[in-house]
């Protein structure tokens, strides 16, 4: 049954009280510093509320194959720490989950297989904190690093994981979890993005992708409007993405939405949308300011 | 046309039929529609499930990228027997396309011309039931000859 699922299991219920208590004991954090860690039972949200919004955003998956087909460029400067990994969780660390992916997969799509292969190892240790160690473990890893000179093969074997660890949080009652780690993807993947725009402003794929969250920030925020009455951390994800919605409204969208022609030719249905002009480097830096303090506040120490 | 949250189309068949068509029924959609039509195309674990009752309808948004050919399959079968069918927005709500105006198919293969944030909304012509609905990706035809 998909109907409310019952997020406090009896484990995590043990330890959420146990971590409760004691971040209840500690003096000096700022609610929404001390609930980025706070277990998953904090986050409680009616699963029917969610799941409309949950799968808008693109997986790393995706992206990766995208960036892979568009032969972007690797910088390591966006990237971010994989030696943080051990340091997070709650909010934080299902968000760090979705950030790694979104490296690794930024590092693979570009042919860089030991910095995937850093990523995957701090994916690695974050997964022990949802019961997920056994998709990313050290023997699957090395498996997928096998297969550097086969990205198609790699590529469907990571989706293949992507797709395991999406399972595992929805039927182990972790959807408020599995929330975090695609908003971190989510996050990441504009932050690669908006670099790489930087570097190459008139990139037209790149720029769609941008303007396409004119209509996705508001299900993010709708997403995070939910639970922020029992969680500050989830409100001051919401301030952020309600800041980047004022930004992304003003770039016109309505436009690029258009569609010339839809049709539908041998069982594929083929859609022309009207093209947009590139973004103005004012714009990019615009929506860059607005994501950077999201993503600071997920990935801080 | 009444709208649901798709999970509330479960909460509503357990209210009316008992739990155990429910559970077992739209949970049986999901791997047996992947075995049958996700071929080459590779799935990322997302999948979208509901009871429509009545002439409702469901609603996903979902990523399109430009350059990824895309399998939308949409699982199920109605009380009268009818296939589900997609009505396909843009992100300003636009109806872009209906495939019941397209005739039956197990599954319908997508590409765009350029990325998008797309809502598809499922629905049944006729009858009642389960609706399932799985999302496929790969490299288009056109970019995978190139590579």
């Amino acid at each position: 049954m998909r109907g409310v699922k019952p997020l406090l299991r009896s484990g995590w219920g043990l330890i959420s009280g146990v971590v409760l208590g004691l971040v209840a004991c500690s003096p000096n954090p700022p609610p929404a510093a001390r609930d980025l860690h706070a277990p998953d039972s904090l986050y409680v949200v009616p699963w029917e509320q969610v799941e409309v919004y949950l799968q808008a955003a693109p997986s790393p998956v995706q992206v990766s194959l995208w960036l892979r087909q568009e032969k972007v460029k690797f910088y390591r400067e966006p990237l971010h720490d994989p030696t943080y990994a051990g340091r997070y969780s709650g909010l934080q660390g299902a968000a760090n989950l979705g950030i790694y992916l979104t490296d690794m997969a930024y590092a693979h799509a570009t042919g860089r297989y030991q910095e995937a292969y850093d990523y995957l190892s701090a994916v690695n240790r974050l997964a022990t904190t949802y019961g997920i160690e056994d998709i990313f473990s050290i023997e699957r890893i090395r498996q997928l690093d096998k297969l550097q000179d086969k990205p198609d093969s790699a590529q469907k074997l990571f989706t293949q994981y992507y797709s395991e660890v999406q399972t595992r949080l929805s039927e182990t009652g972790q959807e408020a979890m599995l929330r975090h780690m695609i908003l971190g993807g989510w996050v990441e993947s504009l932050h690669i993005i908006l670099h790489l725009l930087e570097k190459d402003p008139q990139n037209q794929p790149l720029a769609e992708v941008i303007l396409l969250q004119k209509g996705l920030t508001p299900l993010l925020v709708r997403l995070y409007s939910i639970d922020t009455l029992q969680s500050k951390a989830s409100q001051t994800v919401l301030n952020h993405l309600q800041a980047m919605q004022k930004t992304l409204d003003a770039l016109p969208l309505g436009e690029s939405a258009t569609v010339t022609n839809a049709e539908v030719k041998k069982g594929v249905i083929q859609m022309q949308f009207r093209s947009q002009a590139p973004l103005k480097p004012e714009e990019i830096r615009a929506i860059q300011s607005h994501l950077a303090p999201l993503r600071q506040f997920l990935v801080k120490i | 046309m009444t709208k649901i949250p798709l999970s509330l189309g479960i909460g509503l068949l357990l209210a009316l039929s008992g739990a155990s068509y429910g559970q077992s029924g739209c949970r049986q959609l999901i791997p047996s529609c992947r075995s049958a039509h996700i071929e080459d195309f590779s799935w990322d674990g997302r999948y979208w499930r509901a009871e429509l009752y009545g002439g409702e309808t469901t609603e996903i948004y979902y990523t399109f990228f430009r350059g990824l050919r895309y399998r939308i399959i949409p699982c199920g079968r109605s009380s009268s027997q009818a296939m589900p069918h997609l009505r396909i927005y843009n992100a300003n709500r636009t109806l872009l396309l209906d495939t019941r105006q397209q005739g039956e198919r197990p599954y319908w293969d997508l590409e765009l011309s350029s990325t998008q944030l797309l809502l598809i909304e499922l629905y049944y012509p006729s009858g009642d039931g389960c609706v399932a609905l799985l999302i496929g990706h790969r490299a288009s035809e056109e970019v995978a000859a190139v590579r």
